[in-house]
Formats: C-alpha cells, structure tokens, sequence
C-alpha cells in the first residue's frame, strides 16, 4: 500500500482493477498532487492462473493448450517460441516447409494483435473511429486463420517437429488478397490518424523513455524500438524461416508515446513484406518431422528459447530431469518488463496522459499475470 | 566481441565457472555459475558491457535452490546465464537483491519471492506479487500440492 497523506495536499487515486484503459485487470495506485501524479504503483496478479505450475504437472504436449491462453492477442509466437525450445532440448529438426507457415501464421497473427492494439489504443484516447476500420481488416485475418487453424484467438497449431495443418489455395490467394488491401488502407489510418493534429498534439514528448532507461529495465519489443534501440529478435537471434525474408527494424527518435505508435504501424508493413516473401518461397515437402516420438522423455538440461512476440521477447525456459513431465519451465514474458518501468515513466505526468502512457506500452496483464 | 569483454570483465570477480555455452543446444553463449552474494557484483559488471537483464527466476531442487539469471545484449547476440546455488535454511533462504544495479530486477525478485519464498536482502518493497498480499503458501515450491486437494 501507498502511505497516505505524505504531504496535506497530496491524495490517493485507485484507477483500477476495473478500468476501461488497463485492457484485463490492472490496478494503479496513484499518488496524486492536484491532477499531477507523485507516485505510481502498479498492482498485478489478479488474472494470474498458474502455468508455470501447471507445466510442472502435465507433459509436454498436454501444456501446448496454455501456451495460446497466456499472451491470447498473439498466441502463434508463444506457439512457437514454446515449440522451438521443446524441439531444441530433444533435438528435432522441423522441415523447412512447416518453418514458413509458421512465418506465415505468426505475421499475419502479428499484424492482428497490432490492430487491436491500435484500434482499443485511440479508443482510450477518444477516437471512436479507428477501432472500426482497424476491428473490420483484423475480422480478415481471423478468418484467413480460422480457416487453417480452426481457431479465431487462442491459437493451438503448432506441434513439436512441424504444424498440425497445411496451407491451402484458397488461404494463399485469400492471404495475397489480404496484403493488398491493408497496404491501401494504411493511407486511410496515416489521414486519419498519423497525421491527426490531435493526436499528435496527445502523444508527442509524452512519456518519454530513454535508452539508458530501456536498458536497466530490460525493455524489449516497439517499446524499446520506440526509443531508437533496433533490437529484434527476429533479426538479431535470427530463427525459423526469417532469414530467408527481407525486413528492416523501424525505430523512433524520441522515445516517447507518438514514435511507439509509429514503430508499430511501421511494423506492420514490414510483416506484409515478410508473409509476401515467404508465400513466393514457400517450398514444398512435409510438414512434420520424421519420427516425433508420442511420449517425449528429453534427456536432463536446460535450454533457453526467444523469439519476437508482438509485445516484446518472449522466452521459453525449460530445465528437464529426463522425466515426461518438464521439471521447470518459466515464461519470460515483454509486458512484464515492459510494464514495470511504468512507476518511473508515469511521475509529474498528468492522469489523463498515464492513459496515454499505459496504452503505449501495449500491455497484455493475463501474460503478465501468468 | 562481447562475450570477450564479458570473460575479461567477470575473471576478476573469482567466480566459480566462467565458460562457453553450447550456443546450439541450449542457446546460451556463455555459463556462469556464482555465489549468490557475488551476484551484485556480477550484475553490475554486465551492466557495464551495456547487458540486459533477460529473466530472472529459481528452481527448487528440495534439497537446494538455483537461482537463474539471464542477460543478453541489444547490440551484439550473446546471451549469459549465470547460476547462483543457494541453500535451504531454517530461516529461510536469502540472497542480495541486484535491484540497485537492474531496477527492472524488482519485479522479477518480488516473483521469485512470491512463488518461491526466496528472500532478497537489501530489496526495496519486498512483497507479493502476483499473489493475494495474506497468501501464506510458495506454489512454486516443489513440496506445494502435494496433500491431495490441494493442488
């Protein structure tokens, strides 16, 4: 708990656990100078469900549901950033054919949590519109994806050595489709928004984040890019089918709230350039690894796997006994770190831009929670 | 190259391994194993060659805890792993915090306290995380669920 009264002036604001900007349930406890904020503290934990304690108790095919459960805006990253580790600590290799559809699937994945994110941001910031046109091009991709998957959130696709489906016709030229009309819409939110006097005069200089700052609270993802860090892991741990594809990292100057919404939107395009590529690569063959063995038993080690999630780095860390069972995994996931330089940031703002801030940051709170 | 300097920067410190990783295996460039006191100094030494602090978090092996740092670089790929072996003791075990060196440590301290149980000397706001603030149990301790109704 804040102390209360430090100063006679001075109250505590409770924004939160119900609060139509902290997107699942975040609670900030403000200390409060007038409409200034002196104190900040987030209060996490209330969407935590245990997985990590679960992966302790179940094998490791039986623990592949959670994984879509735990960052639900971009579960294909977590899919695979899980898969990659198990594949690493027995020693599977995935054929090349099954390592683009899961580039495919996990941009396409991408560029529909960076929708959301887009459209529910300007909702907190009092743009009705956007969320319309950004829920109307990510209803595209859901269906591109429920076609293939069988699932329009909480994605389960991927399996050790390979994906559990294959790409169709009718998904490719729904997908070639699909890069066409985004691209014609971007025009549509640079007017609309981008270029939107008010916005601007909103996020600019607000919420700055500097680079030393990035580095001690080990941010990653478009809030770390957003400070003018090139830091990817999809290019700087290259893995999958990524080094196939040409893609450039956008970065912003500042650091503060307006250049993290331009990375993301940047963002996007270079994911269009990344799923046209690799649908003109993409090669035939199988999709599964020869010989998955049903029950998997990994020898004892430990085995640490990243990979670029919408949000930020996502890690997989696994330490095996040689049992069924994993006998430790932990989930090293970017809203963690990236929320907890928010007491920091949020100081001698006012209320009205800790909205602002927050949003910027893209928080998913049930991946935080775990 | 980074984890040179990384080498150089850490032999001075006496630790007990400072050795190439099996980059392919298990994705780590560099393992390093220390005492969990050494670790502030540790931290700081990677703050100095511009690392970050991936991930922090323990094992509980019953007899004995590992706590398990993960540092990695913006500007060049190498990831360190640094394992700190710590005891169980009656009172509890306790290591320093590196919250002063990685203000982003924090959290991740606060997490490893609430699920584990693990003390972190010289913490800011050591207190429970992602658990209710009265909860009187560590889930993540390995002897946790193993009455029948309680998992």
């Amino acid at each position: 708990m804040i102390e209360l009264g430090i100063e006679e002036k001075s109250y505590t604001l409770n924004m939160g656990p119900q609060h139509p900007s902290t997107h699942g349930v975040l609670r900030v406890l403000l200390e409060m100078d007038g409409e200034y904020i002196t104190k900040a503290e987030p209060v996490i934990g209330y969407g935590h469900r245990g997985h990590e304690h679960m992966a302790e108790n179940r094998s490791y095919q039986q623990f592949l549901p959670n994984m879509g459960r735990v960052d639900y805006l971009h579960a294909l990253a977590y899919n695979q950033g899980y898969c990659m580790a198990v594949e690493k600590l027995v020693g599977l290799t995935v054929p090349e054919r099954a390592e683009f559809i899961r580039v495919i699937l996990s941009e396409f994945n991408r560029i529909s949590s960076h929708l959301v994110w887009i459209g529910a941001y300007l909702l907190d910031l009092g743009a009705f519109t956007p969320i319309l046109y950004a829920f109307d091009d990510r209803e595209h991709i859901l269906d591109l994806l429920d076609r293939i998957t069988g699932s329009r959130l909480t994605y389960c696709f991927y399996r050790f050595g390979g994906t559990s489906g294959d790409l169709d016709e009718e998904f490719v030229s729904g997908a070639r489709a699909f890069i066409q009309r985004l691209r014609s819409r971007f025009r549509d939110y640079e007017s609309l928004v981008t270029k939107n006097v008010i916005f601007i005069n909103r996020t600019r200089d607000v919420g700055v984040i500097t680079r030393e700052q990035a580095v001690k609270y080990g941010l990653t993802g478009p809030t770390l890019r957003g400070s003018g860090i090139p830091y990817d892991i999809r290019k700087s741990e290259p893995y999958s089918a990524y080094p196939a594809c040409d893609f450039q990292i956008p970065i912003g100057e500042k650091g503060d709230v307006f250049d993290r919404y331009l990375v993301r939107i940047l963002e996007m395009e270079q994911s269009l350039r990344i799923i046209e590529q690799a649908l003109n690569q993409l090669p035939d063959g199988p999709i599964m690894a020869d010989k998955v063995p049903k029950r998997l038993k990994p020898a004892a080690g430990e085995v640490y796997q990243a990979v670029e999630s919408a949000r930020g780095e996502f890690g997989c860390y696994i330490v095996s006994q040689g049992d069924i069972k994993p006998y430790r995994i932990k989930l090293r996931v970017p809203s963690f770190g990236n929320l907890s330089i928010l007491p920091e940031v949020a100081v001698d703002n006012l209320v009205a831009d800790l909205v602002a801030i927050l949003g910027s940051v893209d928080v998913v709170i049930p991946e935080i929670d775990r | 190259m980074l984890k040179d300097k990384l080498k150089t920067a850490l032999a001075s410190l006496k630790l007990a391994q400072v050795s190439d990783g099996d980059y392919a295996r298990t994705g780590y460039h560099l393992e390093v194993a220390a005492g969990p006191e050494q670790m502030p100094a540790v931290a700081q030494a990677m703050l100095d060659q511009g690392c970050f602090l991936e991930s922090l978090t323990a094992v509980d092996w019953r007899e004995s805890f590992t706590l398990v740092y993960h540092f990695a670089s913006f500007a060049e790929l190498c990831r360190t792993v640094v394992h700190a072996s710590l005891t169980k003791e009656t009172k509890g075990a306790e290591a320093p915090t590196i919250s002063r060196v990685y203000p982003g440590a924090d959290w991740y301290e606060r997490e490893v306290y609430d699920l584990f149980g693990i003390k972190f000397a010289g913490h800011p706001n050591l207190k429970r995380l992602l658990l209710p603030e009265d909860a009187d149990f560590h889930p993540l301790l390995k002897d946790f669920g193993a009455e029948p109704g309680n998992d």
